[in-house]
């Protein structure tokens, strides 16, 4: 079957902030080729490593992220460097890249030096800030624009610090909005035959996961706080947040009006065999008609009613910390499920890896990857497309591995491919 | 003098681009909202009966319970147009097939169950509309043994791994405090998908259905720790603000004085470039020669002793200070930012990310702006988000072909309402 790109070219110079965005190119079908400097991207050198295999081959993120592409060196700061890499853009029908301002004007790649080479390219841009305005310049990290976006603000305990968002986030939603932005790119360049200028930062890639803190400071001038996961209400709700389990944990929002409810917890509970005592009074009516957050929210409002409350959810807490943890989190999960409970079991690497739904979808996929002598298992991807399916067709390449086929195609002289390949800096 | 070639609004990608909506909540409207920004049509289907839950919830202005104050709805709702329907009435579900018939694109992130109690089963869109787009997104996908799963974004992130990765040894998982899946990574993953199956169908005149999995989609997003568990078993280690690719790289709380409370810097040394500087800056070069910190690999064996010395010098520093005064020296570091801080950000302001659409009962409110900009199609929010129902009787007049009082009838019975 087609893949729904699997007529265009991509050049990807990005370093790691952009590195997934080709990924999703290439899954549905368009042609990648990453560029990387002569000593390599720097996610070669990251750990951790495939067993036996150290930089620059090993290193897993680069592999992850680099599947599907082909991939060249290239000293981009010599003439023949840039040379060449102009031949190639002007092959190319998208070119993504992380240069700062700065980067891109040493390196004398404008937008205009590339769009002479390709005059309908559609060329994006990632970077921490962006291409313009005051903090445009600054040096980026992963954990310092999920600071600057406010997410880190919500997340960690009150005698903590503010914690980062795990696996390298704003490197991930800075280039899925990449790879959307290209996209919509893509079908204006199909209507109209006109490229243009793609620009991703990711601060602002992330501002939007701050789910309701802009809107509480816009609305009400109230800043939320990082606060353990303990909700909005001023007292534990049972049922709500992450419970310990006999072995791990699960999350529970067993609380609302979604799914069985509170109710649903209940009966999970009765059918266990867990004697709970909350189909006796005074808990049954209050659970039957008081158990949402809404509803509690709403009661602790009434003085009349608060410290009446306060103690029942009290007493209703020992009964539900005690049923949680004296179960596996498998069971309560997918038991719990089975009943519309809203339990998550709080997976970790070997259970995802493990999950029964992943496998019974056909998700992860194996490859062949003979130049690192192995065959390496692969997350699947986002979506399935049924009429385009995403494909994974080729492991990440070795440093440099496709130089005299990509260059061959671009057409380079063997010659000019061997002064290219000849190590050092060809041109310097 | 008026120009009328400047006043002309730019050309969006998706102009002529129909959506039906039957999304709710975050995952989906955020989906349609960049639809919408990108200038398609997005038609949203609600109910009176059972209002999307964000409309409910808040941020609201105090007192103020009204289903159309929501800023939590308003966000993710900018530019789209909103008709009530019953879908659960035989009427109405008619109503609805023709709405699928009118569309290019179908989109909901309901439920398998839901979706079936409404009717909209892909069996039946596609019966209606062949040549449609469309995506379903339950939480676990539309087969296997747990297509029946139900989830917010907090539950999904248990699933999916923020939570086991998120945070440091020691502390419950409690994840990031958000339902994150449901904001950047879920959203505009579909986008992609969306997209890259509409270009399918401008090209060869087909669409199709797109089974996007809540689940797969987070953990394509984060999976790293899954990816080095499988390849090369790796366990993973929760490790608060670590990463095993530079050292140091935290949190570090500075001075309040002349500061707000609570204030903390970040820095990332990513090469030992950046751990130079840093040294330098915090006044202690010397500490890039100390034999513990020579190299990366010496600074993550002794990253506890690493972190004490910059938490001491840390604490007497100005935050806003030191993090310029390390970005001078070219180091990654920046502040923790609060919402208030970042809605009055110079950067932010300067390149306009926030849009400010007035909204008839909210009034106005910032909404945030793209994740992507396109130069010669600039995204744009051109509107607010729409009141409960604003446009039903628009839509079952222009859409439906619906005479005025067949329009006035089906609201007094329910039908559209």
């Amino acid at each position: 079957m087609p893949g729904a790109l699997d007529d265009l070219r991509v050049i990807d110079a990005t370093g790691p902030i952009g590195h997934y965005a080709g990924r999703l190119l290439s899954d549905l079908g368009a042609d990648v080729i990453k560029v990387e400097p002569l000593d390599g991207d720097p996610a070669r050198l990251w750990p951790p490593f495939l067993p036996d295999t150290p930089a620059p081959e090993g290193g897993l993120l680069f592999l992850l992220l680099n599947a599907n592409k082909r991939g060249v060196r290239l000293d981009l700061s010599g003439e023949r460097g840039r040379e060449a890499f102009l031949r190639l853009v002007a092959t190319a029908d998208v070119l993504i890249e992380s240069w700062s301002p700065e980067e891109a004007g040493s390196l004398r790649f404008t937008d205009q030096a590339l769009r002479a080479a390709r005059p309908d390219l559609i060329h994006c841009s990632v970077t921490g800030w962006g291409l313009d305005g005051p903090s445009a310049g600054l040096a980026y990290a992963d954990i310092v624009t999920c600071a600057m976006s406010g997410v880190m603000q919500l997340a960690g305990f009150p005698d903590g610090p503010p914690e980062q968002l795990p696996a390298l986030q704003s490197h991930a939603c800075a280039s899925i909005n990449a790879a959307a932005g290209i996209l919509a790119a893509v079908l204006h360049r199909d209507a109209t035959g006109e490229g243009q200028r793609v620009e991703v930062s990711a601060q602002e890639a992330l501002l939007m996961a701050q789910e309701t803190a802009m809107q509480g400071a816009d609305i009400n001038g109230v800043d939320r706080v990082r606060n353990g996961g303990a909700g909005v209400l001023p007292v534990k709700m049972p049922g709500l947040g992450v419970y310990e389990v006999d072995d791990g944990f699960v999350y529970a929002m067993c609380t609302g009006t979604a799914g069985s409810g509170f109710p649903g917890l209940v009966r999970l509970m009765t059918d266990l065999g867990f004697e709970h005592g909350l189909d006796r009074e005074p808990y049954a009516t209050f659970i039957r008609t008081s158990m949402t957050t809404a509803q509690v929210t709403a009661l602790l409002q009434d003085p009349a009613q608060s410290g009446r409350v306060r103690s029942l959810l009290e007493e209703i807490e020992v009964v539900v910390s005690a049923f949680f943890r004296r179960y596996p989190k498998e069971t309560l999960y997918v038991q719990g499920q089975e009943r519309r409970a809203l339990i998550g079991a709080v997976n970790g690497p070997r259970e995802i890896s493990e999950s029964v739904q992943l496998a019974a979808r056909g998700w992860f996929r194996g490859i062949d990857d003979a130049g690192r002598g192995r065959t390496l298992r692969y997350p699947g991807p986002p979506w399935h497309l049924h009429g385009t399916p995403a494909t994974l067709r080729r492991p990440a390449p070795l440093l440099g591995e496709h130089n005299s086929e990509v260059f061959r195609e671009s057409g380079l002289s063997a010659d000019a491919i061997a002064a290219l390949n000849s190590g050092g800096s060809p041109a310097r | 003098m008026t120009n009328a070639h400047e006043s002309r609004p730019a050309p969006r990608p998706l102009a002529g681009v129909k959506v039906l909506d039957l999304t709710w909540f975050g995952a989906g409207p955020i989906a349609t909202r960049s639809l919408a920004n990108l200038g398609a049509d997005v038609v949203r289907v609600e109910t009176g009966k059972r209002p999307d839950g964000l409309r409910i919830a808040g941020p609201k202005p105090a007192g103020n319970a009204s289903l159309n104050v929501s800023g939590y709805y308003n966000n993710y709702n900018a530019e789209k147009r909103s008709i009530t329907l019953d879908l659960t009435t035989e009427r109405g579900h008619e109503l609805g097939l023709a709405l699928i018939r009118w569309a290019d694109v179908f989109m909901t992130n309901m439920t398998s169950r839901a979706v079936r109690q409404v009717g909209m089963s892909w069996e039946t869109v596609r019966e209606a509309n062949p040549g449609i787009v469309a995506m379903y997104q339950p939480m676990q996908g539309m087969t296997g043994p747990h297509t029946e799963f139900v989830g917010f974004g907090a539950v999904l992130s248990a699933i999916c791994g923020v939570n086991a990765f998120a945070g440091s040894e020691g502390r419950p998982p409690i994840g990031v405090s958000t339902n994150y899946p449901d904001y950047v990574v879920n959203p505009m993953h579909a986008v992609v998908a969306l997209l890259a199956a509409l270009r399918h169908r401008r090209r060869t005149g087909q669409g199709q259905l797109i089974d996007m999995s809540q689940l797969e989609s987070s953990v394509a997003a984060l999976a790293a720790p899954v990816f080095a568990w499988d390849n090369a078993a790796v366990e993973y280690r929760r490790q608060g603000n670590r990463v095993p690719h530079a050292a140091p790289h935290g949190a570090y709380r500075t001075s309040t004085e002349g500061d707000r409370p609570d204030r903390w810097l970040v820095l990332a040394c990513l090469t030992e470039a950046h751990w130079r500087a840093a040294a330098g800056v915090m006044g202690h070069p010397g500490w890039a020669h100390d034999a513990r910190f020579a190299s990366l690999a010496r600074r993550k064996e002794h990253e506890d002793a690493l972190d004490a010395l910059i938490e001491e010098w840390a604490a007497d520093q100005h935050g806003p200070d030191a993090a310029a005064r390390l970005q001078a020296a070219g180091v990654p570091a920046g502040l923790v930012l609060n919402a208030t801080e970042i809605l009055h950000d110079e950067h932010l302001q300067t390149r306009a990310y926030y849009a400010y659409p007035e909204h008839p009962e909210a009034g106005v409110r910032a909404y945030d702006g793209p994740g992507f900009r396109l130069s010669a199609t600039p995204v744009e929010l051109r509107g607010p988000a729409p009141l409960l129902g604003e446009h039903t009787t628009d839509i079952a007049t222009e859409i439906l072909g619906l005479a005025p009082d067949e329009v006035a009838a089906l609201i007094a019975e329910g039908v559209l309402a």
